[in-house]
């Protein structure tokens, strides 16, 4: 019997859990079968139809899909009314930079393009036998009823789905797949149906993020877009202060610049849902949600949100009232996520990732919410209520933070399940920061509180689909703080070690596209490091320039006989990445197809035969690390001082005990962080933009 | 003169005005510049432009794009507003309230803004077509070629001071006392902190959205002492450097909108600020020092009111001669003038420049208890313009 912190995000697809994952050696579903099941059979396959395949929705997922579907022998039909503009033929570019050439023109082989006049069908489709039709029109409730019913008249089996942002499927009377800009590439797609549907799993199955919502106004993604974008309009009807610097101290204090979203987006459409979505959310929910004049204004013009060109800002503006600020930005988006969860819109960690992933939200919601807590949480909505007293009387739910506390809301992104002999950790954040390495020592705690002494640790398989190392924007306060620096390095260090000293076994999984950087770290101190064979390993810390703080330096080479040494040095020292099969034997302990790293992980973790040898940790000194790589000098003069902090850092670390290792290191990565190569590198200049306002 | 309307005590401001070529300013689009300002100062004045339903902008230097003036500049501002651009040079601060009172009054708009600006530094040089004059093609400079050459007299701005200095006998001596007198009086209202109610520091971006400069004080302007003035080399009559003005950059911006709007949008609604009178004259040829005091004696005969009756006197003064005039003809103190700084010290952005004043002249009578401000400047082309406020808290007429 398989216990878990929280209920895994796989189990909201139907998909079972990790544990059965690994238990299994397979995945839960066949992308081959589950063509099947949706197109029918190779023999009679079926077409995918995408109406309005010229907008930017339309379009972006015409490449996303046809880009998966096409191998499998289905073709694709772009459905549009007379003079619309093209939007496929823009979209070969982007297509064949992703792809190459040969594969761009295969793929937009694949896709038949046909007109209609809103009201017949053309008479060729039934030809191709659309089986699944991705509707992609404009966002007027009676204009899409009219279209399902001409599909279902025509073709009576067909699966339909709308991208819509705002209909709940009740009122549109089809099931929704709301995907997230930019659309060729974001791989999110809020869903919205009764029981899970081999559509859905379809998409899970081609690599691509279902996430089940509930069937409400905007679903989760647009309350908070759209809310995020509302809260900064309040605030510019109360202080004057332009879009554009409001984009700024947004994105400094949450992630995202929603106006400038609205015009990379194209204010014309943007403005038009956004509003859409607004309208209806206030019809249904009141005044939280009505539209500001300004954006009634745009709705109707299309006007761009920032200046032209020409006129770029001149005149600077600050937060004149930092209370207030916070009053207007984050007291509406808490008091919207409290109607979120008041209306139990997703699961917990499915409602904090989309914002991350699908709004640029530096931390999710939930993230932010725990953060500050639940009592000033409710402040913050309530000093919001002063501001904009209108707000105080609709859909505010206090009592949806009170549960704060429990395993869901503290286990956003990280979970633990195990089978009573063996765990298994899954990280569903691609990058490494605060909130996950506190909710990874909680998930330590639990599963040694239950008695495992074997782990897997691994991706979540659904909303994490690589492991790319640090958020960067935590080394921000290391940049001026060497003390901040070393306690951040130490203390991620010290959660990494937890996975070596305080399991019996424990496996680092990497079944997705690259595990880099601090994600490497962590992984790295797992007993055993098992793979996908075409994974990308590397650490990419020298290109930005930082030093690797979580034992990067010292401990692969711990692992690893004085002859692989080289390797090492050459990954630390170039960053560039090499593939797990590549990597065997000194960095990588097993790598194998998808089932053969399943299996040989399971078999790891519970202590069946695998033929994979543990290799050993030196936790004494090594001597002579400094190896000769054969490593070009580079003209880049940041380069060449991280290299030789690394170099460093890699003897000194190495040349002491294990145990000091781990303070030593940390606290040369500390000292590089204030370095004016750290300032003025990708990280600095990040940081600059980012906070800097 | 417009009882339906209002200015909203405190909902103004100015920038600085640093002199020409020595600020951030002298590298702007100041169009652009003034209708971010604008924005900015209602933003810290809790005003929020969404109350703005006309604007009207003064400026006398062209500017990049001020082919499409007011409209143009409201879109700086951020709002597609209606407007309409005047201008006759260092009236235009003053005759731009003047005309928004008029829109109030005449029940076309609820809240005006008004909005003056101008920037002398790096002037733009127009080029025209001249058939009949010898050259065929004349280029000329916008501010320097017309400071020196007033095409109705022949003679420069700077020469009618002196004329003007010797029809009315000035002592080189008084009038350098009343420069020195302008000057400590500037420095004791910024060391007050009353500039501080008036001006807003502005930082300026360049295009990158960096810092290019930080519009914080009326740079420029340094202590002069009697002795020094004393020492300068007269120019004309009674003008030296330090008896007259330099030119500088700069906006100011007040509203006017009805008695209950103001107090919706005021902070202080107790205070009312009312439009008395006004008057424009114009002076015999190359005269100009004097117009403004004509004026005033016009408007004092308009409405039976004495100097005695002015709480306030604000003298736009682009040489010191302007106020020895006035003080000769009126009777006035000179010591009783420009009690907060004048444009004699802090320079000549000329559209801006009476706004700047005017609002000066309203905080000071608020100081005061309340009062009638006496505003009056002179203008190119020998032009004279005054015009009186009534400043009442508390609802006292």
């Amino acid at each position: 019997m398989t216990k878990a912190i929280r209920q895994t995000t796989l189990q909201t697809l139907g998909l079972g859990s990790v544990i059965d994952i690994f238990r299994n050696g397979k995945l839960p579903a066949d992308a081959g079968d589950l063509v099947d099941r949706v197109f029918g059979a190779a023999d009679e396959r079926g077409s995918l139809v995408i109406s309005g395949a010229n907008g930017i929705v339309g379009a972006g997922k015409m490449m996303q899909l046809t880009s998966r579907l096409e191998p499998f022998g289905v073709r694709s039909i772009s459905l549009s009314r007379p003079r619309t503009a093209d939007g496929l033929g823009p979209q070969y570019p982007g297509l064949v930079e992703a792809v190459g050439k040969d594969r761009a023109d295969r793929i937009m082989g694949n896709i038949i393009r046909m007109t209609y006049d809103g009201k017949t069908l053309p008479a060729d489709l039934a030809h191709w036998r659309p089986r699944f039709l991705l509707e992609s029109i404009p966002e007027l409730l009676e204009v899409k009823k009219a279209h399902y019913r001409l599909f279902r008249e025509a073709f009576p089996e067909i699966e339909i789905r709308s991208v819509t942002s705002g209909f709940p499927s009740s009122e549109l009377g089809v099931g929704v797949a709301h995907p997230a800009f930019p659309h060729a590439i974001n791989k999110v797609w809020e869903i919205v149906e009764e029981q899970t549907s081999p559509v859905t799993q379809l998409l899970w199955a081609l690599g691509l993020i279902p996430v089940p919502v509930s069937d409400d106004w905007s679903f989760v993604l647009d309350v908070l877009f759209c809310g995020i974008t509302l809260a900064g309009l309040r605030y510019h009807r109360a202080t004057n202060m332009p879009f554009w610097k409001i984009d700024k101290f947004v994105r400094k204090s949450v992630g995202p610049n929603p106006f400038r979203a609205h015009d990379v987006i194209g204010a014309g459409g943007a403005d038009f849902l956004s509003w859409s979505c607004l309208h209806h959310l206030s019809k249904k929910y009141g005044a939280l949600f009505t539209p500001t004049p300004e954006l009634e204004e745009r709705k109707e013009t299309g006007q761009n949100w920032y200046p032209l060109n020409h006129f770029r800002p001149l005149v600077d503006w600050p937060v004149d009232d930092e209370a207030e600020f916070n009053g207007f930005i984050l007291g509406a988006l808490f008091q919207m996520a409290s109607l979120i969860l008041h209306e139990q819109r997703a699961p917990l960690s499915h409602i904090n990732a989309i914002g991350e992933l699908c709004a640029q939200f530096r931390r999710g919601i939930l993230a932010m919410i725990r953060s500050v807590g639940a009592e000033a949480a409710v402040k913050t909505v309530e000093a919001y209520h002063r501001l904009h007293p209108e707000a105080a009387g609709s859909c505010w739910y206090p009592e949806a933070f009170d549960q704060i506390g429990s395993p869901e809301w503290q286990q956003l992104y990280v979970n633990a399940e195990h089978d009573g002999k063996v765990g298994v950790i899954t990280i569903s954040r691609e990058t490494y920061n605060g909130d996950v390495d506190a909710e990874l020592n909680r998930a330590v705690d639990w599963l040694k509180a239950e008695g495992i002494g074997r782990v897997i640790v691994s991706g979540d398989f659904h909303l994490a689909t690589q492991m790319v190392g640090a958020d960067t924007s935590e080394f921000y306060p290391a940049l001026d703080d060497a003390e901040a620096g070393h306690r951040l390095a130490a203390a991620w260090t010290a959660t990494a070690r937890r996975l070596h000293d305080e399991f019996r076994v424990s496996v680092g999984f990497v079944g997705g596209k690259r595990c880099l950087g601090g994600s490497l770290e962590l992984l790295m101190h797992c007993h055993y490091l098992v793979a996908v064979d075409d994974a990308l390993f590397g650490m990419p810390e020298v290109t930005l320039p930082v030093l690797p703080g979580m034992d990067g330096c010292h401990w692969p080479f711990r692992k690893t006989e004085p002859s692989q040494w080289p390797r090492l040095v050459r990954l630390l020292l170039t960053g560039e990445p090499v593939k797990a099969k590549e990597a065997v034997d000194w960095l990588v302990d097993y790598s194998g197809s998808m089932q053969d790293a399943l299996a040989t992980a399971w078999s790891l973790a519970s202590g069946g035969a695998t033929g994979v040898t543990k290799r050993k940790l030196n936790d004494g000194i090594l001597k002579d690390v400094a190896a000769e790589a054969g490593i070009p000098v580079s003209d880049n003069p940041a380069t060449e001082a991280a290299r030789k902090a690394i170099m460093d850092s890699i003897r000194q670390s190495c040349g002491v005990p294990l145990p000091e290792a781990l303070d030593l290191q940390a606290r040369r990565c500390a000292d590089f962080f204030t370095t004016s190569f750290c300032k003025h590198g990708t990280i600095g200049t990040e940081h600059q933009r980012t906070m800097v306002v | 003169m417009f009882p339906n309307a209002r200015i909203p005590y405190g909902t103004w401001g100015s920038s600085y005005f640093p002199a020409w070529q020595t600020s951030a300013l002298a590298e702007v689009n100041i169009g652009q510049f003034a209708g971010e300002a604008m924005n900015r100062i209602l933003g810290l004045r809790r005003v929020p432009k969404s109350e703005l339903d006309y604007l009207i902008i003064g400026s006398t230097i062209p500017w990049h794009w001020k082919f499409w003036n007011a409209p143009l500049v409201a879109s700086c501002l951020g709002r597609r507003l209606p407007g309409f651009h005047v201008e006759q040079a260092c009236a235009t601060g003053l005759k731009a309230v003047l005309l928004a009172g008029a829109e109030v009054q005449s029940g076309a708009n609820d809240v005006v803004g008004v909005l003056a600006f101008d920037r002398t530094s790096d002037s733009p040089v127009g080029v025209f077509p001249e058939r009949r004059a010898h050259e065929r093609t004349m280029a000329i400079s916008h501010v320097w070629d017309n400071f020196g050459f007033d095409p109705a007299t022949g003679l420069a701005m700077l020469t009618t001071a002196g004329k003007a200095a010797r029809k009315y006998g000035l002592e080189r001596r008084e009038v350098e006392d009343i420069a020195f007198c302008r000057y400590e009086q500037y420095f004791a209202a910024k060391e007050s902190g009353f500039l501080d109610r008036v001006l807003v520091p502005l930082d300026v971006l360049n295009v990158q959205g960096r810092l290019l400069g930080r519009i914080d004080k009326d740079a420029g302007v340094r202590r002069l002492t009697l002795d020094g003035l004393r020492h300068m080399r007269e120019l004309d009559t009674c003008v030296t450097t330090g008896t007259q003005t330099h030119a500088s950059d700069g906006m100011a911006t007040l509203l006017v909108t009805t008695p209950e709007r103001a107090r919706e949008l005021s902070p202080r609604p107790e205070i009312d600020i009312q439009f008395v009178a006004k008057a424009e004259v114009r002076t015999h040829p190359a005269l100009m020092p004097e117009a403004p005091t004509l004026a005033v004696q016009k408007l004092l005969d308009q409405t039976g009111l004495t100097m005695d009756d002015m709480a306030v006197v604000k003298s736009h003064n682009p040489f010191a001669i302007n106020d020895a005039i006035f003080s000769k003809v009126t009777g006035h103190d000179w010591t009783k003038v420009n009690r907060t700084g004048c444009s004699l010290v802090w320079g000549h952005p000329q559209g801006p420049t009476l706004t700047r004043m005017l609002i000066e002249g309203l905080e000071e009578a608020v100081d005061l208890g309340g009062g009638l401000v006496l505003l009056l400047g002179c203008a190119a082309g020998d032009v004279g313009i005054a015009a009186i406020f009534r400043v009442t808290e508390g609802g006292a007429a």
